[in-house]
């Protein structure tokens, strides 16, 4: 059997076991809460995406799309051996420079909203090159230094708005809207889902999870930033400038969590930057899709979709009294259980074991090193 | 009482490994029991059985003549057992003293009271002729003085059985003697001791009876004055085996590489000092040129310094006349350097990458492999195959195995294969055949002389004193990081060499007079 | 003169803490696990004290109350803490993505359950808490201004913390232990030590100081409670990196954050900062700008525990 394959499907089946986990944990804690209520409202996360049909099928998909990109960026940094806590502050920062060139830059006609998206990029890949800097020059623990971004990017996008009359709208305490012009176009997909907020940002985000798959499993470029993500050392004999590819890396991830903001407030849907001292959640939704996604981005993209329907699903919960938080605690359960995926990988190759060879008797002396290895395998980041 | 340990037809299984099948290993009172076992052979597995880190599935254990039941290292201690490990169990930012008390601690209202604790240790110390300072911190003192603080927590434990895990490894020939001398001296006081190596020398040097081990088998137990080593090592391998290494003449040509005043500076806790001091040396076309010396004399960063892991703080690199002192790693990989690391899972491979990527580690970037940016999939792992098959590379699904998985022979030979195919002028070879078992060895070492007898010049950098003695045309002896002897393999011994390393013999000056040999 | 005072007394309101929950962290990772989860220990301990706070708020006040909610937050946190101890102990799970996962589930808790029980979602409590002056302390000159007035128990539960700490980790046998968990758990474990154990032990103490750090958080600030504390948990793991994981260091980096976000809380209630017209936002940022430039001068030498943060295998050797 192809090794590569027997991989994919048990990381899968940890993630299917991880949701199975969620799901069963938030209908038991719905039923401590109303037990008369918790069966229609568990019904309701699982099918509420769906109440009016395609339109509800293409606010999955919109609501799908930042967190996509987010949890891509989280996904991507994390395959080149970084946490990129960071998305929140360059999710923000790149939906600011988004609607700074949406506002300002008023002649750019049919291009406008393309030089909107690209600001946005641009915005955040600088807040993600900063944290990359400072791991690859000054050893700055990249956790720590994306927290720290998150909140200056937070504080310092509100000062600025609240700050700039062109941009700043004081009765809703938030920034003003966009150019029609700075929309992005809908790509037809308001005629497959009509009356939904979906908009091309869904096709862009698709795009850039094809790219970045490309990037990191075909090229030369993503050779090295998985060598680095993997084995810093090995990279450095190798020749790889590892310092280069974590600047790089924390800037791609930057970007595309740039992108994301870019994609939500240029949506024409009446998102704005809201002046509250409050990190964007976005961000943090994202660590959990990439965590999900297993950090491959075709896992990722389905991830994204999955939290998206289960959040729409809870926008119905309020009916039956219960609060959406319900979504959130079920995400975190899924993400807490998802950790577990080596146990459950183990407890499958075990499986696989006991049915297969055990008259082989002394195989190679790695095949038990492999096993131990896999568990001191160092996935995990030091702060 | 017959035995102070009895393990009888102790079996272990680990997933798709039986590590012991039926094994039976019985120690009598007072006396020094060799184990002896190629690495892989179970000899670890067996002593972690003794001290409870594993179960096993079948077998039983007799300590001083009572069945025991074993389940942790504590129930090891309180039966008397203690253990010198291999790698050092000890905790690099604790003093001496800490390290030695650690799980043993005396307290007094809930404080940690060292003074009892301490005159103890000065006690045993003085008694066994093992001194060493309290209150250093283990990061400061060499290693052969950590090993002397493994001994006294075995002492300080009142521990009467006493188990050496290959201790000789990191020890000069001299230092080795005194541990022989050592465990002499401890089992005159009534201690028992089983001692696990590879090396016969050491077991015709000092133990009363030997137990050998193969693969996961039981082979038997032979008195070692009426052995002879080759029995003992036939033993051990299952078939007869050569080590000394088959190879013709050396034929010096030109000089690939060479390293001129060389310093590395390393600054530790304010004080400044050269870990590599002047060293200047000289490779030439066709042979095999060894940096010999004890570990941590400074060889992984001259090393480091010649390749660019690592930094140097003065001196010169010339590899074919051209300067690479400034040259990025890169370049001196595609100029000629070869380079198979010291720490196979630390620079030499990226473990969670498959076969074929690791086999294009420094080749993945050049057009052969890649174009506009994009990897030839197909060629690489063409090219897997190949020095798959031409280096019999062994693992479970070929060039798609990820090499975490694969053992570490032949992880290794995934190194040598990949840098010898480079076909490079000059070829690093760090420890290349560490923690290997025999056979393994022997492929690696006819791999270096074939190579260079096809013309490349081979640095190699080794611990062992049979690999040096064997496989060098030259041997240039590094101590506290400067060259004090550059030897004939033919006309130095063994013993003269221990001096050498030991820093007892030579001068600093060697490494320099060798610059204007010409 | 009674600027000093007021600045410092605010200071201590944001460093105590800081400086318990980094504490609590620094046992966690001394004994090898790495504690990303303390914003959602803190959150969980706060929600707890704070609803008993609210819910006895009728009947109960002072000091005697406080230390009961003391209790209950320091229980919510080794509660809660299990759940990561168990992920990265047992399961040898991610510490990132455990503790990650503890941090989501927090809030998204106390929102869900303060909705239920009382259908908003900040609690609020009636702050009796505070003490104007410790008597006979409180009137020495200057040294009382400083520590006894306009103060909290907690802030001197805090210090007592700091000095239990020290000790703990330097003095005792746990702490011997613990530290060998934290830097050779293979070494530890040959001298027979239990190391699975001791970073339980470890993970606990984080999550106790962690439940408590929320509670004391809040009660000086606030007068209600909002399912956060605003990033202070990952502010603690900052003050832990700047404190090189040793309780006298910790003590100065927790200070130094304490000022930092002092100034931002009250430069309006000082005439001398308001004058300068310095924007509000700035003093927002300023923390977590210091923050990062702490750290690019004190990374480079990290003496940060070798194993933390590599999950403790006893077979592997």
């Amino acid at each position: 059997m192809n090794k590569k394959r027997k991989f994919d499907y048990t990381g899968v089946l940890s993630s299917v076991f991880a949701i199975l986990i969620g799901l069963i944990v938030g209908f038991i804690i719905l039923l401590i809460c109303n037990p008369k209520q918790s069966a229609p409202g568990f019904f309701t996360i699982l099918t509420g995406a769906f109440t009016h049909g395609a339109k509800g099928v293409g606010q999955v998909f919109y609501y799908s799309t930042p967190i996509i990109l987010t949890g891509l960026s989280v996904g991507f940094a994390f395959k080149t051996g970084l946490f990129n806590i960071g998305a929140s502050g360059q999710f923000i920062v790149g939906g600011f420079g988004a609607v700074y060139v949406g506002i300002m830059c008023e002649n750019l006609g049919s291009i406008h909203w393309l030089a909107a998206l690209l600001a946005g990029v641009l915005f955040g890949a600088i807040w993600g090159l900063v944290p990359g800097l400072l791991k690859a020059f000054f050893n700055v623990n990249e956790v720590i230094a994306s927290i720290m971004m998150n909140y200056i990017g937070m504080y310092g996008v509100n000062w600025f708005v609240k700050s700039y009359k062109p941009m700043f709208n004081n009765i809703r305490n938030e920034s003003k809207p966009v150019l029609q012009t700075a929309n992005i176009p809908k790509m037809g997909l308001d005629k497959l889902f009509p009356d939904s907020s979906i908009n091309g940002g869904f096709i862009i985000a698709v795009l850039v999870v094809i790219l970045i798959y490309l990037v990191l499993d075909k090229t030369a470029f993503g050779y090295e930033l998985k060598a680095v993500g993997y084995n810093r050392d090995a990279s450095r004999y190798a020749g790889i400038n590892e310092k280069k590819g974590i600047v790089f890396s924390m800037m791609i991830a930057g970007a595309i969590s740039g992108l994301a903001g870019a994609c939500l407030y240029l949506a024409g849907t009446g998102k704005h930057i809201e002046i509250v001292d409050t990190l964007a959640d976005e961000g943090f939704t994202g660590i959990s899709v990439a965590l999900l996604g297993l950090c491959h981005p075709i896992g990722i993209l389905f991830a994204g979709i999955f939290i998206a329907y289960l959040t729409a699903g809870g926008f119905y919960l309020q009916l039956f009294e219960f609060s959406t938080e319900i979504i959130d605690i079920i995400v975190a359960i899924i993400i807490y259980f998802s950790a577990f995926a080596l146990m459950v990988k183990m407890l499958i190759a075990k499986v696989e074991k006991n049915k297969g060879d055990k008259k082989s008797g002394l195989k190679e002396p790695g095949d038990a090193a492999a096993s131990k290895a896999v568990s001191d395998k160092k996935g995990g980041i030091k702060a | 009482m017959d035995y102070v340990i009895e393990m009888l037809h102790i079996t272990k299984e680990f997933p798709g490994i039986i590590a012991n099948d039926d094994i039976t290993l019985c120690v009598k009172p007072g006396e020094i029991h060799a184990l002896l076992g190629e690495n892989g052979a179970g000899k670890s597995t067996l002593m972690s059985v003794l001290f409870g880190l594993y179960q096993p599935e079948k077998g039983k254990i007799k300590v001083k003549g009572k069945e025991v039941s074993i389940k942790g290292p504590l129930d090891a201690n309180a039966l008397g057992i203690g253990m010198v490990h291999q790698h050092f169990k000890l905790v690099h930012n604790f003093t001496v003293l800490q390290n030695i008390v650690l799980g043993m601690e005396t307290t007094k209202g809930g404080m940690i009271q060292m003074a009892d604790a301490r005159k103890k240790v000065v006690e045993l110390s003085e008694k066994y002729n093992l001194f060493v300072d309290p209150d250093a911190f283990i990061s400061d003192i060499t290693v052969g003085m950590q090993q002397r603080v493994e001994i006294l927590k075995m002492l300080y434990r009142d521990n009467d059985i006493l188990i050496f895990d290959e201790p000789t490894a990191v020890l000069t020939p001299q230092e080795i003697d005194e541990l022989m001398q050592i465990m002499r001296d401890l089992v005159a006081e009534g201690k028992s001791i089983l001692f696990i190596t590879h090396k016969l020398n050491e077991i015709k040097a000092v133990a009363d009876r030997c137990t050998v081990l193969r693969r996961g088998k039981y082979i038997g137990t032979v008195e070692v004055k009426d052995t002879d080593k080759e029995a003992m090592s036939e033993m051990m391998v299952g078939r007869k085996v050569n080590l000394t290494v088959e190879k013709s003449e050396a034929k010096p040509g030109e000089v690939v590489l060479e390293v001129k005043d060389l310093c590395v500076k390393s600054v530790r806790e304010g004080h400044s000092q050269n870990v590599v001091d002047h060293v200047s040396f000289k490779v030439r076309k066709g042979e095999i040129v060894c940096i010999a010396g004890i570990d941590g004399n400074g060889q992984t960063e001259l090393v480091h310094a010649i390749t660019g892991l690592g930094g140097m703080s003065q001196g010169q690199i010339l590899l074919n006349g051209e300067d690479m002192t400034k040259k990025s790693i890169r370049y001196k990989n595609t100029h000629g350097m070869s380079h198979i690391p010291e720490d196979r899972h630390k620079h030499g491979l990226v473990l969670d990458y498959n076969l074929a990527y690791n086999l294009v580690l420094q080749q993945y970037f050049e057009p052969k492999f890649s174009k506009f940016g994009f990897l030839k999939k197909d060629k690489i792992n063409e090219y897997a195959d190949l020095l798959i098959e031409k280096y019999d590379i062994r693992s479970g699904q070929g060039k798609d195995t990820i090499t975490r998985s694969m053992s570490g022979g032949n992880q290794q030979k995934a190194i040598v294969a990949r840098e010898i195919m480079k076909n490079p002028d000059i070829l690093l070879a760090v420890q290349p055949t560490r923690g290997l078992d025999v056979g393994a060895i022997e492929y690696i070492h006819k791999q270096l002389v074939a190579q260079r007898d096809s013309g490349s010049a081979i640095l190699l950098v080794s611990l062992e004193l049979d690999e040096v003695m064997n496989l060098s045309d030259r041997i240039l002896v590094i101590y506290e990081g400067a060259i004090v002897a550059d030897l004939n393999p033919k006309e130095v011994t063994v013993q003269e060499l221990g001096l050498y390393m030991a820093g007892s013999k030579g001068s600093k000056s060697a490494g320099k007079e060798e610059a204007d040999h010409e | 003169m009674s600027v000093v005072y007021f600045i410092f007394q605010q200071t201590m309101f944001f460093a105590i803490p800081l400086l318990i929950v980094a504490l609590g962290g620094m046992f966690s990772e001394r004994s090898g696990v790495v504690n990303i989860a303390l914003e959602g220990i803190m959150t969980m301990g706060a929600f707890t004290s704070i609803l008993f706070l609210n819910l006895t708020g009728k009947n109960m006040s002072g000091q005697g109350q406080l230390l009961i909610a003391i209790v209950i937050a320091m229980a919510t946190g080794v509660v809660f803490s299990l759940f990561h101890a168990y992920a990265a102990i047992n399961m040898k799970a991610d510490q990132t993505i455990s503790g990650t996962a503890l941090n989501m589930f927090a809030p998204a808790f106390a929102i869900f359950v303060a909705r239920i029980i009382q259908g908003v979602q900040q609690v609020q409590f009636s702050n009796t808490f505070r003490i104007e002056s410790v008597p006979v302390l409180g009137s020495i000159p200057v040294v009382g201004d400083l520590f006894f007035k306009n103060t909290y128990i907690t802030t001197y539960i805090g210090i007592g913390i700091l000095i239990l700490s020290a000790v703990v980790l330097y003095k005792t046998k746990f702490g011997l232990r613990l530290r060998a968990c934290g830097e050779h758990p293979q070494a530890a474990d040959a001298a027979g030590v239990n190391v699975y154990r001791m970073q339980y032990a470890g993970v606990m103490i984080s999550g106790a100081l962690g439940g408590l750090g929320g509670l004391v958080f809040v009660v000086p600030t606030s007068t209600n409670f909002n399912a956060t504390v605003s990033g202070y948990g990952f502010l603690a793991l900052a003050v832990l990196i700047f404190g090189q994981w040793k309780p006298g260091r910790i003590l100065g980096a927790s200070l130094f954050f304490g000022l930092t976000k002092a100034v931002a809380a009250a430069y309006s209630g000082i005439p001398f900062l308001n004058n300068m017209g310095i924007p509000s936002y700035l003093y927002k940022m300023i923390p977590y700008i210091a923050t990062l430039i702490v750290l690019i001068f004190t990374s480079k030498n990290s003496q940060a525990p070798r194993a933390s943060g590599v999950p403790y295998d006893k077979g592997a050797r």
